[in-house]
Parts: structure tokens; C-alpha cells; sequence
């Protein structure tokens, strides 16, 4: 049988939350589960993804500094002892931007108008690369 | 409308032949088969008649402007009168940068200001706190204390400019106040208002009741209806979860001991305007009416100033693209004439770089630009509610109209707006994801995104050009110093705050919200001891036990599969 991957998804603020739930849907009906973590800190998605055990972390980030918010989380999942776990972004994101987290990690990043079936595609891909690691 | 009998036979006989003429034609043009839908899903035809409002009522159900339901607009000279509110959201870095920007707005004849924080969910902890690292002064401005809310209203004339809050919070209403009040405004005064959502907590309900005692002017309860339509809703939806949620929040006053004519003119709407040009337009008639009728029907208001519902409007960003990025520009104008032929009274345009990072100077002047040429060349705003008597758009009202009751009664059923909150989520949610679909699928066009794709994006490239000009922001970008600057602010006023005075006034303040007391006496006085945003919010989840919706705050996980 197929592995179920668990996906975390988290967000930076609380107003704006349509990418957010589309993309949880969209997971969902991809075969993954998605395990909702709401408005969290860095430290809090770190603690969530160990706690439910999740294969990768999606997260939403459009209020915060891109750069700021991923370096607090890589810090927070080697705290956690989960600095393996592959994190994808999504959200307001500049070209520069997107070249400084990819550059501390950050697997791929998202931006409104990708097709769901290329996100749902990738992320998977992500996660079976990661799981096989 | 009054047609009589022999007019309505006759139009159907020639109806009859021009719809086979139609069919025939359609026919051989391919992709026209399907019946088109609106977002909102009502179903349109090519082409409207009289037939189509055979039962509107010019009296009853459009009227004169100014005059009851206001289908027509709620001011009977619409924009002769009272021009437009040019209102362009700033806030980033600390109150300075902003206050600039405010300043700078001025100078291009914006005549209206609007605040947004820096949280996202604004104000519920200093800047020096770990919960929001990387949110200091990012996506709004940081307003920490008092002394930010004088930095950032320094040199602006708070009787002249009506100045519009984006928060919740009472703490953001405190600061307005307390600047006033330091410069001998009297409170009735003041106008402008605030984002303070109709939800039951106990600081919606108390801010609404002390400007309805205290600062008569100021909108003090909101319908942020625009961020739910750019949450994903439809049309309908907007209007009937706003109105819904109007009436929860009217009962919670009521059994507060008010009367409904002491503080439904003080609510006001905030509304979206995106794509389908004469849906919107219909949709800003529709709330007028349907707002109107509900609260004289049903709430029994005789107060005209209550029935009219008055609407700040921000264009739709959902459709706003990197790609071809200055066709952002003529999206977001075309969603603007149809918020001013709709009678808005108040207007934000996006800039056309918004999918990329916050305003520049340079693009939040475009969409000042955008409104005046609009206003002031050509003759859109010269005439009132131009639009009323097209068949279609007449047509689109009614049909607005009798969707949205019909979602507002089945939310009454449920027990009203706060009870059937999730299952309100859930529906907007689920238009979102049909929504997204449908670009996907290009079913709904989005140039530059499903059609008309230019790999070599020539103005992504004029873009790249203007950025490297050194003196010229072309892309704004978040300056990380802002945060040291921003805690050398904070403590400054925790230095030199009278610690013996504070700790009096947040006892008081602790008290009166313990004894269910109107807070906002207070909590001016605590505000005005130095008392911080992070400070208040404590208090607040310590007294009323609430975690709050905070970004340090996490929903418990629940998983979706």
C-alpha cells in the first residue's frame, strides 16, 4: 500500500488565509494528510511537526521577513532534532527573497497562480525524496 | 417596472424571433454552448429586457438617491456633494516611515488616511517579543505604546483627515483618543473609524458602546466583508454574511441595554471589487437595499442615518499577478469604476505591485492617480448610480437581493452569525478552492497566468530596469533595522514611564474588566501611563481567559483528511 504522507501547515498571520486553506485541500485531496497548524511562531511549528510526526512542513509566509522567520525555524527543528525534514513556502515572496531561503534551505517556494496539480506533485515528490533519504 | 399587458406580449413575440436569430448565431461560434456563470454562480444570459424586471417596483425598489432603500446611494447629491474618500492602507517600519508616507499620500490629494499594524492580527505583543519575530514593522507599521500613535499622527490634522484604524483592538482606539485628547479635540469630533470586526467578545461590544456614548462620529463597528470575498466568497455571500453578521452583533447590543438607533449608523461596511464589473455594481446596490430593508423591517430602526449603509471599498488583489505586473494597474481600474459607479463612499486601488512585496511611493501614487483621473476627467462620478434602469443590471440587483436573504435566513435558522461562524468559513473556503479550479482549468481567464502568457515578460523586465536606479524604489524592501529602531522606541517609554502610576492604572484597568465595566475609560488612562500593546493584551488573556488569535497563539492541530 501507499504511504499516507502528514503534512504541517502553518501560516504568519491571521487575516489573509485563502492560499492557505486552498492549498490544505488541495494536499488533502492529493492523498496526504494535512495536520493544520494555524498562526505559529517558528518555534511552535518546529515543536508541532515533531510532536505529529509529520514527513514535511508547508509554510505560509506573507506578513513576516522571509529570510528571518526560516533561519528561527531551521534553528528551531535542530532544537527539535528534526533538521532533516524537508520545508516548503508558499505566499508573497519576492525573487531575492526567494533566492536567500532557498539558499538556507528551503526546498521550493510557491507563488499565487501555480497550478494545484504542480504543487500537489512536487510536494509529493518532496516527501517521498526526503522519506527515502 | 410598469409594463402593461399588450407591452410585455409584444416583446415576448419579438423576443421569440430575436432568439432564434441569437441561437442560430451562437451556434456556429464555438465555446459559447455552455451557459455563463458568474462567480457568484448566477447564471446570465446574453441579453436582458424589461421582461426581466417585469416586477421591480421604481418606487419601492429604486427610488431617488438619499431616499429609502438607497438602492441608489445613501447621499441624495452621491459624489456632487461629498466626493470620494481617496484611502490608500499604509503602515511599515515604525511610525516615522509611515507617518512619511501618510505625509506623502497628503501631497498627492489623498484626502482620506488608513493605518495597518504590523501583526496581521494586531497588536498582541511588543516588538522585542520572540512571537513575532520577522513581523516587526513587515507588513504594517509597529505601534507599540502611546508615544508611536504620536509619531505616527505627528503634523496630521485629526479634525480634518478622517482616519481609519485597522485593528480589533480597543488598545489602537485608547492611543487615537488619548492623542486627541492631548490636543484639546473634542472627542465629537473626530471621525474616520476602525476595523473592529462584530464578533461577541466583550471588546467589540464595549468599543462600540462607549463611541456610541462618547464619540459620536467615529465608525466604531465594521464589516470587513472585503477580506472574506478575498478569502474566496462570492457576491452573495458577502452580502449576506456581513448583514448576518450585523444582526448577531445588533442583538449582543441590544441585550447590552442599547437601542439600535444609538449605534447602527455608527457601522460601517468594508467591500470588495474585483472582476465581474456590473455584478459588483449590482452587488453595491443590493447591500444598500438589503441593509436598509432588514433593519426597518426586522429591527425596527426609524432612524435614516441607520438604514444607510455606507461602504469603504479596496479593489480585488485574489487576480492580481507577477506576471506582466502593470497589467495590475488596469485590472485594479477597471474594479475601481465599478466601486465609484457602485456610490461607494471611500477607496482604496491596489498598487499594481502587491503580489510582490508592499507599495513603493511610486505605486501607492498610481492608485491615487487612478482615482483622480477617474473623478476628475471623465464623467463617471457626474451623475448618480448611473447604472440604474439597464435591464441587466436592475435585473442583477433583484436576483443579489433574493439570494442574499434567502442565505441570510438559513443563517438565522442556525441560531445567527456566531453560531453558524463555521460553517460560514466552510463555505468560503469551499468557494475559494471552486475558484482556484476553475484558473486552473482555464474556465475563468487571467492574462498573463492562463492565457496570453509572455514568457519573456517584457514589463517584469521595465520593472528589473527601474530597480536599479539607486535612487528610486521601484520594489519595496523590508528594511531589517526597523526592529532595533523600533525597541529603542519601546524602551524609551518603558524608561521613562512612571512605574507607581502604571501599575494604578492597569489595577484599575484589570478591575473595571473584571466587573464587566466598560473598559475603555480605563484603559485611556492606562494608555496615557505608558502601558505597552503586549502589556494589554496580557491583561486581556489573563482576565477573560482567552488565548485570543495571536500568531504566538496555536489553534490546537486538528488534521484534515
Amino acid at each position: 500500500m501507499e504511504r499516507v504522507f502528514r503534512v504541517l501547515l502553518s501560516r504568519d498571520d491571521w487575516y489573509h488565509q485563502r492560499g492557505y486553506w486552498v492549498i490544505a485541500n488541495a494536499l488533502k485531496n492529493a492523498g496526504m494528510e494535512v495536520v493544520l497548524g494555524g498562526i505559529q511562531t517558528p518555534a511552535e511549528i518546529a515543536r508541532t511537526a515533531s510532536n505529529e510526526d509529520v514527513d514535511l512542513i508547508g509554510y505560509r509566509i506573507m506578513q513576516a521577513a522571509p529570510d528571518m522567520v526560516i533561519k528561527a525555524l531551521f534553528r528551531e527543528m535542530k532544537v527539535n532534532g528534526i533538521e532533516s525534514l524537508p520545508v516548503v513556502v508558499g505566499g508573497i515572496i519576492s525573487d531575492k527573497e526567494e533566492k536567500i531561503i532557498k539558499e538556507l534551505g528551503v526546498k521550493v517556494v510557491f507563488r499565487s497562480f501555480d497550478k494545484l496539480e504542480t504543487i500537489q506533485k512536487q510536494v509529493r515528490t518532496i516527501a517521498i525524496e526526503s522519506f527515502n533519504r | 417596472m410598469m409594463f402593461d399587458k399588450e407591452f410585455i406580449q409584444k416583446l415576448q413575440d419579438i423576443q421569440k424571433r430575436y432568439q432564434d436569430e441569437l441561437e442560430n448565431i451562437l451556434s456556429r461560434v464555438p465555446g459559447t454552448g455552455a451557459e455563463r456563470k458568474t462567480f457568484s454562480g448566477l447564471t446570465v444570459k446574453p441579453v436582458y429586457t424589461p421582461k426581466d424586471i417585469e416586477k421591480t417596483n421604481f418606487f419601492d425598489d429604486i427610488s431617488f438617491p438619499g431616499q429609502y432603500p438607497y438602492t441608489r446611494g445613501v447621499f441624495p447629491a452621491g459624489y456632487l456633494s461629498r466626493g470620494l474618500h481617496i484611502r490608500q492602507v499604509t503602515g511599515f517600519g515604525t511610525a516615522e516611515e509611515t507617518n512619511q508616507r501618510w505625509k506623502f499620500l497628503l501631497s498627492q490629494g489623498a484626502n482620506a488616511l488608513s493605518v495597518v499594524p504590523d501583526d496581521g492580527s494586531g497588536n498582541r505583543a511588543d516588538s522585542d517579543s520572540e512571537k513575532v519575530v520577522g513581523l516587526v514593522g513587515k507588513g504594517g507599521v509597529a505601534l507599540d505604546t502611546l508615544f508611536d500613535y504620536e509619531t505616527l499622527l505627528d503634523g496630521i490634522d485629526m479634525t480634518k483627515y478622517p482616519v481609519h484604524l485597522i485593528s480589533t483592538n480597543a488598545y489602537a482606539l485608547a492611543c487615537y483618543l488619548a492623542v486627541a485628547e492631548k490636543r484639546g479635540i473634542a472627542f465629537g469630533e473626530l471621525r474616520g473609524g476602525m476595523s473592529n470586526w462584530i464578533r461577541p467578545e466583550t471588546e467589540c461590544l464595549d468599543i462600540i458602546e462607549y463611541c456610541a456614548r462618547h464619540v459620536p462620529l467615529f465608525n466604531a463597528g465594521y464589516l470587513d466583508m472585503r477580506n472574506v470575498r478575498e478569502g474566496g466568497c462570492t457576491a452573495v455571500q458577502e452580502i449576506a454574511f456581513g448583514v448576518a453578521t450585523a444582526m448577531a452583533g445588533c442583538d449582543r447590543l441590544i441585550s447590552r441595554g442599547l437601542l439600535i438607533d444609538d449605534f447602527l449608523h455608527r457601522i460601517t461596511w468594508f467591500v470588495n471589487s474585483g472582476p465581474e464589473f456590473f455584478e459588483e455594481v449590482a452587488k453595491f446596490r443590493a447591500v444598500r437595499r438589503v441593509w436598509a430593508r432588514i433593519f426597518r423591517e426586522r429591527y425596527h430602526s426609524t432612524n435614516p442615518l441607520s438604514l444607510m449603509c455606507r461602504m469603504h471599498c479596496q479593489t480585488y488583489a485574489p487576480t492580481l499577478t507577477i506576471q506582466q505586473p502593470f497589467n495590475n494597474l488596469i485590472r485594479s481600474t477597471i474594479y475601481a469604476l465599478a466601486a465609484l459607479m457602485g456610490g461607494v463612499q471611500s477607496l482604496h486601488v491596489n498598487s499594481f505591485d502587491e503580489a510582490l512585496a508592499l507599495p513603493t511611493e511610486f505605486s501607492a501614487s498610481l492608485s491615487v492617480r487612478t482615482q483622480q483621473i477617474i473623478d476628475l476627467e471623465t464623467d463617471i462620478t457626474k451623475v448618480i448610480d448611473p447604472l440604474a434602469g439597464s435591464y441587466y443590471v436592475e435585473w442583477l440587483t433583484n436576483k443579489l437581493e433574493e439570494e442574499a436573504i434567502r442565505l441570510i435566513d438559513n443563517i438565522q435558522e442556525m441560531g445567527g452569525a456566531f453560531q453558524a461562524w463555521n460553517w460560514m468559513c466552510g463555505e468560503i473556503r469551499y468557494a475559494a478552492m471552486k475558484n482556484q479550479q476553475e484558473y486552473d482549468a482555464g474556465e475563468r481567464l487571467l492574462v498573463g497566468v492562463n492565457t496570453l502568457i509572455d514568457e519573456a515578460d517584457i514589463q517584469m523586465e521595465a520593472l528589473k530596469v527601474l530597480r536599479q536606479h539607486a535612487h528610486f524604489e521601484a520594489i519595496h524592501e523590508y528594511d531589517p533595522s526597523f526592529v532595533d529602531k523600533q525597541i529603542k522606541r519601546l524602551n524609551k517609554v518603558r524608561q521613562e514611564r512612571d512605574p507607581d502610576k502604571l501599575k494604578k492604572a492597569e489595577a484599575a484597568l484589570i478591575e473595571t474588566m473584571k466587573s464587566k465595566q466598560n473598559m475603555m475609560p480605563a484603559l485611556m488612562d492606562a494608555v496615557k501611563s505608558g502601558i505597552t500593546r503586549g502589556e494589554f493584551a496580557k491583561i486581556k488573556a489573563d482576565v477573560f481567559q482567552q488565548p485570543g488569535e495571536g500568531p504566538y497563539v496555536c489553534s490546537p492541530p486538528h488534521v484534515l483528511a
